[in-house]
C-alpha cells in the first residue's frame, strides 16, 4: 500500500487529471457490464427489482439448451469469419490501389467515395440498401433485368440474404479499415521496396514479401476491431431483415434483443454475457496470434 | 437580500395560488399514438367535471417499447397509474411481473355494464384473474381498393375464388394506371411470429373456423380437412400464387403499411383503428371498401374478425390506485366510450351515436358484417406463445422454400406441433 502510494504521490497531478475519466469509464463502461452479468443470474420476473431472486446458472442452462440459440451462435460465427475476411481483403486491395501511383489524379475522390459511407448514419444507409435489394422495385433487380440476367433473391431468399447484408456491411465499414491500412502504408519504409526492386523482385514479390509484412500493425488492429464489430452485428439485421427470412440472419445480438423485448431479461443477459466472453476471447486470441506471428 | 427574499415569497405565493387545490395527475401508458392521446385528453376533461383538479396524462409508446417500459416500471415500483393495451399484451406483462391487479371487483363496482358479453369477459381473464376491463373491441375486415376494383371491372370479393380472380387482375392489369407492373394482389406480413400467425388468424376465423392451431383442449387441428384447405391456400398466397410482394417474408407491420399506404397492394387487412387515418386525403383518401373475409366453404359463414380486446389495467403498485380505479370505471361511461368511438373508432357500448363517423368507420361501429371472435388460446394455454413461435418458423420454412405439394408439408407440420404440445404441456 505504501509502495503504491509512493508511486502515485509524485505523479499526483497526472492522476488528478485521469480521475474524472476513470470515474466515467467505471460508471458508464464497467458498471453496466457488471450489472448485466448480475442480471443473467436472476429470474427474469424479478430481475429489475431491488431484491431479485437469484437462480444460479439456470438462465445459462436454458440458453444452451435452446436449439435456436445454438443455431444463432453458429450463424454469428460463420458470418463473422466471412465478414472479417471480405472487409479486410477489400479494404487492403483498395488501400493498395490508392497507395499506388496509378490513381494519383483521382486519389482524393476515391478516398472520399470509399470513406463517406463510414460517416453516413448506418440506419439510413441500410434502409437504402433494403430498397436497392427489394425484389419488386429495387435497383439491383432492375439492372439485372435490363441486362437479361436472372433475378437476385436479395433479402427474401435464404440463399442470398447473408450475401446481401454482407455487401451492405462491406459498404458501410470497409472505408474505416482502408483508412487504417492507408495510414500504415504511408509510414512504411519505401527504401526496402527499392532495394528489392534492384535485387530483381517482381511487383507481386515486393508487395507480398516487403509491403505486406510492414502492414502487420494495421492488420492486427483491423482484425481485432472487425472481429468485435461483426460478432455484435445488430443494426443491419434490425433495419434490413429482422432476423429473417426464417431466422437465417438471427444473430446472437438480435436474438438477445428479441428476448429483451419479451421481458426475458435473465436469458437475454445470459446470451449477452456469452457473446461478451466470446468477443473478449476471440479478440485477445486474434491479437495474440497477430502480434506473435512470423511474417517473413 | 431582504428584497430578494420578498420576491421569492411573492413568487411562491403566486405559484400556490395558481395551482388548483388537491391537484392530482393520473398517468396512463398506451400505444395508440395521437388518436389515443386525443381520446385520453377528452376523457380527462370529462372526468375533471366530477373530480376537479384531476388530470389524466397519457403517454404513447411504440408497441415494442411499451412492453419493455411497462415491465421495467412495474418491476421497479415506478409504474404508471394505469396501462392500456390489447389483452394479449397485458397477459405478457402479467406473466413477466405478476403485478397486474384483478379487475373483477373494479368491474363489479360499475352498475351499467350489461353491454359486456360473456366473450368479452372471457378474453379479459387470464389464470382466473380479470387482467383488463374491456374497452374497445378490435375488429378487422378485408379491405379492397375501390378505384382498383372499378378499373379492373370487378366487385368486392365474396369467396376465395373471387379473391384469387381479383388478386390476379390487381397484379397483372395495372390497376393504378401508371403503366408499370408494380402492384400486388395482397399486402400481408410474415417477419415475426405474431405477424404471420395474425394473418393466418384472419383467414381462418374470417372463413368461419374456430381455431387456428389448437382447440381449447390443446389438440392440434391444422391438418383437419377444413383447416388444411385454408392453410394451404394461405401458404400459396405467400408463395406460388405470387399475390404478395416478394419481400413480404421480411415485412412486419411497418412495411405492410408502407405497401398499403404506398398504393402497391389492392387487398389488405383493415382494422377499425386504421379507418380514421386511411380516410385522410394524403393516405388512402377513403379509397377502400371493407367487408368480411372470403368464404372458403359453402356450409360455413364468412365474417369480420374480432381479433382482440383492448382494455385498461392497473398495476398493483399504481401510485394513485384508488383514483385509478375510479377512472377505470369512468372509462365505461357513455361520454368516455363515445370519445373512444370518435377518436379510435372502437368501443364496447352499444348505445353510442355512430352518425358522426365516416361511412367506413360506421361499417365497424354498427357491426354491419357477421362477427367472429378469436379463440384467444393464450388465455387458456400458458405454453401457446412458444408453440406459436415454432409454428411460425415451420410455416416460414415452407414459404421460403415452397414444396411442390403442400399437403405432406401440412401433415408434417401437424406432427411436429403435436410433439411440441406434448412436451410443452408436461
Amino acid at each position: 500500500m505504501t509502495g503504491a502510494f509512493a508511486q502515485i504521490w509524485p505523479n499526483r497531478v497526472f492522476y488528478l487529471f485521469v480521475l474524472p475519466f476513470a470515474a466515467l469509464t467505471i460508471l458508464f463502461g464497467v458498471w453496466p457490464i457488471l450489472l448485466s452479468i448480475q442480471i443473467s443470474f436472476t429470474a427474469s420476473a424479478s430481475a429489475l427489482r431491488a431484491a431479485p431472486s437469484y437462480v444460479g446458472l439456470a438462465n445459462y442452462a436454458a440458453v444452451f439448451a435452446d436449439p435456436l440459440f445454438i443455431a444463432s451462435l453458429s450463424r454469428t460465427l460463420v458470418y463473422t469469419v466471412l465478414a472479417v475476411v471480405a472487409n479486410l481483403a477489400f479494404a487492403l486491395a483498395v488501400a493498395t490501389l490508392l497507395d499506388s501511383t496509378l490513381l494519383e489524379r483521382a486519389n482524393l475522390f476515391f478516398r472520399l467515395a470509399i470513406f463517406l459511407p463510414v460517416v453516413t448514419p448506418d440506419v439510413a444507409g441500410y434502409v437504402v440498401w433494403r430498397w436497392l435489394f427489394d425484389r419488386s422495385f429495387g435497383a439491383v433487380n432492375a439492372a439485372l433485368s435490363a441486362l437479361d440476367l436472372p433475378g437476385f433473391g436479395g433479402l427474401s431468399s435464404i440463399n442470398t440474404v447473408t450475401a446481401s447484408i454482407l455487401i451492405a456491411e462491406l459498404w458501410h465499414h470497409a472505408g474505416f479499415y482502408m483508412l487504417i491500412f492507408l495510414a500504415n502504408l504511408a509510414i512504411r519504409d519505401r527504401a526496402l521496396e527499392e532495394a528489392a526492386a534492384i535485387d530483381g523482385a517482381t511487383s507481386w514479390q515486393r508487395w507480398r514479401w516487403v509491403v505486406l509484412p510492414q502492414l502487420r500493425p494495421a492488420l492486427v488492429i483491423n482484425i481485432v476491431y472487425a472481429t468485435i464489430q461483426f460478432l455484435k452485428t445488430f443494426t443491419v439485421v434490425v433495419v434490413m431483415t429482422k432476423g429473417g427470412p426464417n431466422d437465417h440472419t438471427n444473430f446472437v445480438s438480435y436474438y438477445a434483443y428479441q428476448l429483451f423485448d419479451q421481458g426475458r431479461y435473465g436469458e437475454a443477459t445470459a446470451m449477452a454475457t456469452i457473446l461478451f466472453a466470446l468477443v473478449i476471447g476471440l479478440s485477445l486470441t486474434a491479437y495474440r496470434i497477430g502480434d506473435k506471428a512470423a511474417w517473413r | 437580500m431582504r428584497a430578494l427574499r420578498r420576491i421569492g415569497s411573492l413568487l411562491a405565493a403566486a405559484f400556490l395560488a395558481c395551482a388548483p387545490a388537491g391537484a392530482q395527475t393520473l398517468n396512463v401508458w398506451h400505444d395508440l399514438g395521437d388518436n389515443g392521446i386525443a381520446w385520453f385528453e377528452r376523457m380527462s376533461a370529462e372526468f375533471a367535471k366530477t373530480k376537479p383538479g384531476v388530470t389524466v396524462r397519457s403517454l404513447s409508446f411504440p408497441t415494442d417499447q411499451w412492453f419493455g417500459r411497462v415491465i421495467s416500471a412495474v418491476n421497479t415500483d415506478s409504474a404508471p397509474d394505469l396501462i392500456f393495451n390489447n389483452y394479449e399484451r397485458v397477459i405478457r406483462i402479467q406473466a413477466q411481473t405478476n403485478r397486474i391487479m384483478d379487475m373483477k371487483p373494479v368491474l363489479e363496482g360499475v352498475a351499467d355494464r350489461g353491454f359486456l358479453g360473456e366473450d368479452d369477459l372471457r378474453v379479459a381473464t387470464f389464470k382466473d384473474r380479470m387482467i383488463i376491463i374491456p374497452m374497445q373491441r378490435v375488429q378487422m375486415a378485408l379491405g379492397v381498393r375501390k378505384s382498383w376494383l372499378d378499373k379492373v371491372g370487378d366487385k368486392f370479393p365474396e369467396s376465395w375464388d373471387d379473391v384469387r380472380r381479383v388478386a390476379v387482375k390487381f397484379r397483372d392489369n395495372d390497376p393504378d394506371g401508371n403503366g408499370k407492373a408494380d402492384t400486388f394482389g395482397f399486402a400481408l406480413q410474415a417477419a415475426k411470429p405474431r405477424d404471420l400467425i395474425h394473418m393466418l388468424d384472419l383467414f381462418t376465423f374470417g372463413s368461419g373456423l374456430r381455431h387456428t392451431l389448437v382447440d381449447p383442449a390443446g389438440k392440434v387441428i391444422i391438418d383437419e380437412p377444413a383447416h388444411a384447405q385454408v392453410l394451404e391456400e394461405f401458404l400459396k398466397t405467400y408463395s406460388g400464387y405470387k399475390f404478395v410482394a416478394p419481400d413480404t417474408v421480411n415485412h412486419s407491420f411497418t412495411e405492410m403499411y408502407q405497401v398499403i399506404e404506398g398504393g402497391r397492394a389492392g387487398m389488405f387487412r383493415v382494422g377499425d383503428w386504421n379507418v380514421r387515418k386511411w380516410d385522410q386525403p394524403n393516405v388512402l383518401g377513403g379509397d377502400f371498401i371493407s367487408g368480411p373475409w372470403p368464404k372458403f366453404a359453402a356450409g360455413r359463414d364468412n365474417a369480420v374478425v374480432i381479433g382482440g380486446m383492448r382494455g385498461i389495467a392497473i398495476p398493483e403498485n399504481s401510485p394513485n390506485k384508488q383514483l385509478a380505479i375510479e377512472f377505470a370505471r369512468f372509462m365505461l361511461t357513455k361520454p368516455a366510450q363515445q370519445a373512444s368511438l370518435e377518436t379510435i373508432g372502437a368501443a364496447v357500448r352499444k348505445d353510442l351515436d355512430v352518425g358522426v363517423l365516416s361511412e367506413r368507420s360506421q361499417f365497424f361501429a354498427r357491426a354491419q358484417g357477421k362477427l367472429v371472435a378469436y379463440d384467444f388460446p393464450e388465455s387458456i394455454h400458458a405454453w401457446y406463445p412458444e408453440l406459436e413461435a415454432a409454428y411460425h418458423r415451420k410455416l416460414l420454412s415452407g414459404i421460403t422454400n415452397p414444396p411442390a405439394d403442400w399437403k405432406p408439408f401440412i401433415a408434417d407440420a401437424a406432427r411436429e406441433m403435436r410433439d411440441l404440445v406434448a412436451r410443452l404441456a408436461k
